[in-house]
C-alpha cells in the first residue's frame, strides 16, 4: 500500500496525516507541539505509524505549518508549503467548487477567497487572539466549562448575551460583567461565540466577498456554537469537512502526491526519524550588529538548517534557491 | 560642528559623499538594527508613524558617536514627515541630548532660508562650491539608483545564487571611491556593467510584481525585512516606482523611473481624484499603471499608522476589483515579524502562479 | 432632493453652513442620528481596520444614510486657510467612500481648498451651487446667509457656550462650578458623546466648568501659533496647540483633559509639542490625556475623570 505524509506544525498543535493512492485518509494524529516541535513530530511519527497498515510505504511528505521549514528537514519533506496554500487545497480537494474557506485554529485564523479552484484572495491573522481559538480556551477554563462541551450549551441559548469588545481583554472584562448581571451560562457561551465570529468577520474577512460554498474549518470548527453564529451572520450553511482539524496535514499530504508526480523518490526519511536524536543549540550571528540569535539542528556533528535572525541569511545558506513553480 | 542624520536605504552613501565635497565633519549613524528600532520605540510616542520611531533611533545613535548637529528636511504637510524634525528636535532634546539641528525646508518655501542653512553646513564653502558639489554628487546619487533599479531587475533570472547580491555590493562600493564628474561617469558605466554581467537564466520563468508604498519602508531594507532580495532569489521581478533621487528631486520627470507623476496622478484619477500627502496617490497610480502593463501582482508596504498609505489602502480594493490585480499589503512597525512577512509572501507567490497557470489554460 | 450630511467629522465645524447653504438653494437637509452602537458597528465593519475612529464613524454614518437620500454630501476639504491643510483623511475622504463596496446615492463631493486662493473657493460654492440652481444670485445669498449661521454659531462659542448647546441652540446655563477644567482635542471627540462616553457631561455633572478651545479669541491662538518655531501645517491642531499653550500660559484653567483618537496622525505628534511646552512650565497645570477608541471602555474613562478631578480639587483646598 502506497501513502503519502502530511504534516503541519503550528504552535499550538501538531498534525500528521496518511492518505492513500485514492487519497482517502488512512489515519491521522491530532495533538499539542507544547513548544517542542521536535520533540511533537517525533512522537506523532511514532503514534502514527502504530496505528497504520504494517504494509505501506510512504512514497511522499509535505510539511506545512508555521514550523514547516523545521519539521521538512527533520521528516525529510518532498515539499514544504505555506499555510494558505495548504489549507486552500484540502478544502477544495474535499469540496471542489469551494469559494471560501474560514480557518480558525487555535493560535491563529485565516481567510482565504477561490474561484474556480484557484485562491485569488487571502489574509492571516498571527497577532490578535480576539478571532482565535484560544480566546474560547481561555473562556472556557474561567467559566469552568470544558471547551468539548461549549458547543451544546450555546445550541441550547435562546437570548444570547450581547459581548462587547472587539479585543479579549475587553470581552473578558464584559463577559465577567454579564455573569454578575446574572445570564444564563448557555447565553453567555453563545455570546462568547458571536463574539468571536463578529471579530473574525471584522479583522481578516473585511472587505472580503464571502460567496458559498463556504468551508469551515480548523480545531474551532468542533465548537457547533461557532458554526451556528457563523451561519447566522452569514445567512448560509457552511460545511465542516470530516477531518476539519487537520486540514492543514491532508493539504501537504495532497501536495505532497502531486510533487511526486515530477520526482523519482521521496525524500522521506521513514518511521525511524523519530529515534534519531536531533540536537539544537543556538549561537549568537556575528554578521551584523543586530546579533540574531539562530537556532542551529544538528544530528551526530552535522548541521541540518539553521533558523532565526531578521535577514533570513541562515535559511537560505543551508536550504540553498528553490524557485517557485 | 559634527553632523548626523537618519538612514534611510542609500541615503548615507549619498550624504556621506556630499559632505566630503563641502569639507564638513560628518558622522554616519550605524546601520538600523533591532537596537535602533528599540531605542526610537521607547522614546517616540506609541502612536506615531515607524519611520518617526526609527530616525530617532537613528539620530540618538549618531549623537552617541560624537555628532553635535541633526540635519533634517522639513515639508508643508498634509503628511507627518514634515513635521518629523520638530518633533524630533523635540524628544531629543527633553530626553538631555545637547545638539543643534539645522531643518532644511523645500527651497521653494523659503529661498533665502535653505541659502542661510547651506551655508550654515558648508561654512568653508562658498554658494557657487556647493552648488557645484551638489550637482555632482546628485550624479552619483542617480547612479546608485540606476545600479538599485537593475539589481531587482536582474536578481530573478540569476543563474547562481546570490550573485547579483554580491555585484550590487561591488557596483556600490566602486561607485563610493569616484569623485570627479568624469570618474562617477566612468564608475557608473562600470557598475551597471556589473550587474550586467551577472549570468542570467532567460528561460527561467518569472513573476512580475510592483512594489508599491511608503518611501521610507520601501527603501530601508532593514524595516522591510530585504523584501527585494527575498523576492528576488524566489525568481520575482520586481519594479519599484520610487528610488531615492525620485523622492528627493522635485522634477514631475522622475530621473531613474522615467515615470511622469502628471501621468501616474492620471492613472489615479478615477480612484483618488486628490493628493492625500505622502506617496497615497502616487500608489493608488502606480497600481493602476502596474495593472495595466501586465503586472501578476502588487506589494503594497506601509508603516503602521500611515495616514496617506491607509487611505490609498482603502481604495486599492477597488482597483483590484475593477482592474483584476492581486494586491497584497503588508503593514509594518516594531512588532512585525520575518514568519509572518514569508508565510503571506508564500501564499502571494502560490496565488499568483496558480492564476498565471489558469489563464494559460483558458488561452489554450 | 433629500441630502444627506452625516453627523461626523467636520459636521461639528461647518454644519450650520452647509444646512443653511443647502436648504437655502431647496435642498432637504436629513442629517444623520446621533452615533449609536449600530452606526460604530457599521463603521467599524467597512472601514479598513487601521483607519482612525472618528473616519470608521464617518463611514458608519454614511451607511446609515444612504438609502434615505438621493444624494450624500461629502466635501473634500482640503485647506481653510492659507498655507495649512485640514487632515490627509479629509483630503482623501470622498474617494475613500466612493471605493465602498456597497450601493451609494450620488456623492456630491466639492473641493474647498483655499490653499489655492478665495478665486478657486468661489468657483468650488459655485459649482456646489451649480448642483441646485443656475441663479447665481440665489447662490451668493445662500452662501453668506450660511455664512452668517456659521459666525452666530462660532459667536456662541466664544461667549463660553459648548459646542453641541451653540449647534442645536439648545442653551443651557454653565455651571458656577469653582474647578474649571479645559478639553481639547478634535470637536468630533469631544461632542460625540456616545464614542468619547459622555465625557463633557460627566464633568458638568460634577459641577466643573468646561471650557474649550473654540471659547478662546481666534487671535489668541494665531498669535501662539505664529510663534512657534515650526508653522503648523494642520489646521485643527492649531486650535489644539494654541489653546493648550494659552491654558497654560495664563493658568486660566485648573487641569486639561487631552483627548486624542487612537491612530490619529496628526495627534500623535502634537502631543509631543504639548508635552514638552508643559515641561518647560513646570507641569504647573496637570494635564491628562485620555486616548479613545472602539475597545475603550466607560469604567476605565469614568475611573480616570474621577482621579483627575479630585487631585485637582485636592491641589487647590491645599494651595489656599
Amino acid at each position: 500500500m502506497i501513502g503519502y505524509l502530511g504534516v503541519d506544525v503550528g504552535s499550538v498543535s501538531t498534525n500528521l496525516v496518511v492518505i492513500d493512492e485514492k487519497t482517502n485518509v488512512v489515519s491521522y494524529i491530532y495533538r499539542r507541539t507544547m513548544g517542542e516541535p521536535i520533540r511533537a513530530v517525533q512522537e506523532g511519527l511514532r503514534e502514527l505509524k502504530e496505528l497504520l497498515p504494517s504494509k505501506i510505504d510512504i512514497e511522499g511528505a509535505g510539511t506545512t505549518g508555521s514550523a514547516r521549514y523545521l519539521s521538512g528537514v527533520i521528516v525529510g519533506a518532498d515539499v514544504i508549503k505555506n499555510e494558505i496554500t495548504a489549507h486552500a487545497v484540502a478544502a477544495s480537494h474535499f469540496v471542489p467548487d469551494v469559494q471560501t474557506v474560514l480557518e480558525i485554529g487555535g493560535q491563529d485564523s485565516k481567510i482565504i477567497i477561490l474561484r474556480e479552484g484557484v485562491v485569488v484572495d487571502f489574509a492571516m491573522n498571527t497577532v490578535c487572539a480576539a478571532g482565535t481559538g484560544s480566546f474560547l480556551d481561555h473562556q472556557a477554563a474561567r467559566i469552568g466549562i470544558p471547551i468539548e462541551e461549549f458547543g451544546a450549551y450555546a445550541l441550547r441559548s435562546e437570548a444570547p448575551a450581547q459581548i462587547a469588545g472587539r479585543c479579549t481583554v475587553f470581552a473578558e472584562s464584559d463577559m465577567i460583567h454579564k455573569q454578575q448581571m446574572g445570564y444564563h451560562t448557555e447565553d453567555i457561551i453563545y455570546g462568547l461565540c458571536q463574539s468571536l465570529v463578529r471579530n473574525y468577520l471584522n479583522n481578516i474577512a473585511k472587505g472580503k466577498e464571502l460567496l458559498s460554498p463556504i468551508v469551515f474549518q480548523g480545531g474551532v470548527a468542533a465548537n457547533l456554537g461557532i458554526k451556528k453564529a457563523f451561519e447566522e451572520v452569514l445567512e448560509t450553511e457552511t460545511i465542516i469537512p470530516k477531518h476539519y482539524s487537520v486540514m492543514g496535514a491532508i493539504g501537504a499530504s495532497l501536495l505532497a502526491k502531486e510533487k511526486m508526480r515530477e520526482k523519482a523518490k521521496s525524500s522521506f526519511k521513514g518511521f525511524s526519524t523519530s529515534d534519531i536524536e536531533f540536537k539544537t543549540s543556538s549561537f549568537y550571528c556575528k554578521g551584523c550588529s543586530n546579533n540574531c540569535e539562530i537556532v542551529k539542528i544538528e544530528v551526530e556533528e552535522e548541521v541540518l538548517a539553521c533558523w532565526g535572525g531578521r535577514c533570513g541569511k541562515w535559511e537560505v545558506e543551508q536550504t540553498g534557491t528553490t524557485p517557485v513553480s | 560642528m559634527k553632523i548626523t542624520f537618519p538612514h534611510m536605504g542609500t541615503l548615507d552613501i549619498v550624504l556621506s559623499d556630499l559632505f566630503s565635497r563641502l569639507d564638513v565633519d560628518f558622522v554616519v549613524p550605524p546601520k538600523t538594527t533591532t537596537k535602533t528600532v528599540n531605542l526610537g520605540v521607547k522614546h517616540a510616542p506609541e502612536f506615531a508613524c515607524f519611520p518617526l520611531k526609527v530616525t530617532i533611533g537613528n539620530l540618538i545613535e549618531g549623537l552617541e558617536a560624537g555628532a553635535d548637529t541633526i540635519i533634517m528636511v522639513g515639508g508643508t504637510g498634509p503628511c507627518r514627515f514634515g513635521f518629523y524634525a520638530e518633533v524630533q528636535n523635540k524628544i531629543l532634546h527633553d530626553i538631555g541630548y545637547d545638539f543643534e539641528m539645522i531643518v532644511l525646508e523645500p527651497p521653494m518655501t523659503d529661498i533665502k532660508d535653505f541659502i542661510k542653512k547651506c551655508k550654515k553646513i558648508a561654512p568653508k564653502k562658498s554658494l557657487i562650491q556647493i552648488f557645484h558639489a551638489v550637482r555632482v554628487g546628485w550624479k552619483k546619487a542617480v547612479a546608485i539608483d540606476e545600479v538599485e533599479r537593475e539589481t531587482l531587475k536582474t536578481r530573478a533570472f540569476e543563474r547562481n545564487f546570490d550573485d547579483t547580491t554580491v555585484a550590487r555590493k561591488k557596483a556600490l562600493t566602486v561607485l563610493e571611491q569616484a569623485v570627479t564628474s568624469l570618474e562617477i561617469r566612468e564608475a557608473r558605466e562600470e557598475a551597471l556593467s556589473l550587474i550586467n554581467k551577472v549570468e542570467k537564466d532567460h528561460t527561467r520563468r518569472a513573476l512580475k510584481i510592483g512594489i508599491v508604498g511608503e518611501f521610507y519602508v520601501l527603501l530601508e531594507p532593514y524595516i522591510n525585512f530585504d523584501i527585494e532580495k527575498y523576492l528576488g532569489q524566489k525568481a520575482i521581478y520586481l519594479e519599484r516606482p520610487v528610488y531615492l533621487t525620485d523622492w528627493i528631486s522635485p522634477s514631475k520627470n522622475n530621473p531613474v523611473m522615467g515615470i511622469n507623476s502628471d501621468e501616474i496622478k492620471k492613472a489615479a484619477k478615477p480612484y483618488l481624484s486628490h493628493f492625500v500627502g505622502g506617496e497615497g496617490q502616487a500608489t493608488v497610480g502606480h497600481v493602476v499603471k502596474f495593472a495595466e502593463e501586465g503586472f501578476d501582482g502588487i506589494i503594497q508596504l506601509l508603516p503602521f499608522t500611515c495616514m496617506p498609505e491607509i487611505i490609498a489602502k482603502s481604495i486599492l480594493p477597488r482597483v483590484y476589483k475593477d482592474l483584476d490585480i492581486p494586491v497584497l499589503t503588508l503593514v509594518i512597525d516594531e512588532q512585525t515579524g520575518r514568519a509572518g512577512i514569508v508565510t503571506r509572501l508564500e501564499a502571494f507567490m502560490d496565488l499568483l502562479w496558480n492564476r498565471r497557470k489558469k489563464k494559460l489554460s483558458v488561452v489554450s | 432632493m433629500k441630502v444627506g450630511v452625516p453627523r461626523a467629522l467636520l459636521y461639528y465645524k461647518y454644519f450650520p453652513l452647509w444646512d443653511t447653504f443647502l436648504s437655502e438653494l431647496g435642498a432637504e437637509v436629513v442629517l444623520s442620528p446621533r452615533t449609536n452602537k449600530r452606526i460604530l458597528n457599521l463603521g467599524t465593519g467597512a472601514a479598513e481596520n487601521e483607519v482612525c475612529l472618528p473616519v470608521k464613524v464617518f463611514y458608519g454614518h454614511v451607511l446609515s444614510l444612504k438609502d434615505k437620500v438621493d444624494a450624500l454630501f461629502i466635501p473634500r476639504v482640503v485647506s481653510v486657510e492659507g498655507g495649512a491643510y485640514t487632515c490627509p483623511k479629509f483630503l482623501g475622504l470622498p474617494d475613500m467612500i466612493r471605493a465602498l463596496d456597497v450601493d451609494l446615492p450620488h456623492i456630491i463631493s466639492p473641493t474647498f481648498n483655499l490653499k489655492l486662493g478665495l478665486r478657486e473657493f468661489c468657483c468650488s460654492i459655485f459649482e456646489l451651487g451649480g448642483y441646485f440652481t443656475k441663479n447665481f444670485y440665489k447662490i451668493i445669498s445662500a452662501f453668506y446667509k450660511g455664512l452668517n449661521k456659521l459666525r452666530n454659531f462660532e459667536g456662541l462659542m466664544q461667549d463660553g457656550y459648548l459646542l453641541n448647546e451653540a449647534l442645536t441652540g439648545r442653551l443651557s446655563p454653565t455651571p458656577k462650578g469653582s474647578l474649571h477644567i479645559g478639553v481639547v482635542g478634535h470637536p468630533y471627540n469631544i461632542f460625540d458623546s456616545y464614542v468619547n462616553m459622555n465625557l463633557i457631561e460627566r464633568l458638568k455633572r460634577r459641577d466643573i466648568k468646561v471650557l474649550t478651545a473654540e471659547m478662546i479669541a481666534p487671535e489668541i491662538i494665531d498669535e501662539i501659533v505664529s510663534n512657534l518655531q515650526k508653522k503648523l501645517f494642520w489646521t485643527y491642531e492649531k486650535d489644539v496647540v494654541g489653546a493648550v499653550f494659552h491654558w497654560l500660559d495664563t493658568k486660566s484653567v485648573d487641569g486639561i483633559i487631552y483627548v486624542l483618537s487612537f491612530a490619529c496622525g496628526p495627534d500623535s505628534l502634537i502631543q509631543i509639542l504639548i508635552e514638552h511646552e508643559a515641561r518647560k512650565q513646570g507641569f504647573s497645570v496637570p494635564i491628562m490625556p485620555i486616548v479613545i477608541d472602539e475597545h475603550s471602555g466607560e469604567a476605565g474613562l469614568v475611573t480616570r475623570l474621577e482621579a483627575f478631578t479630585d487631585m485637582i480639587t485636592r491641589n487647590k483646598v491645599g494651595r489656599l
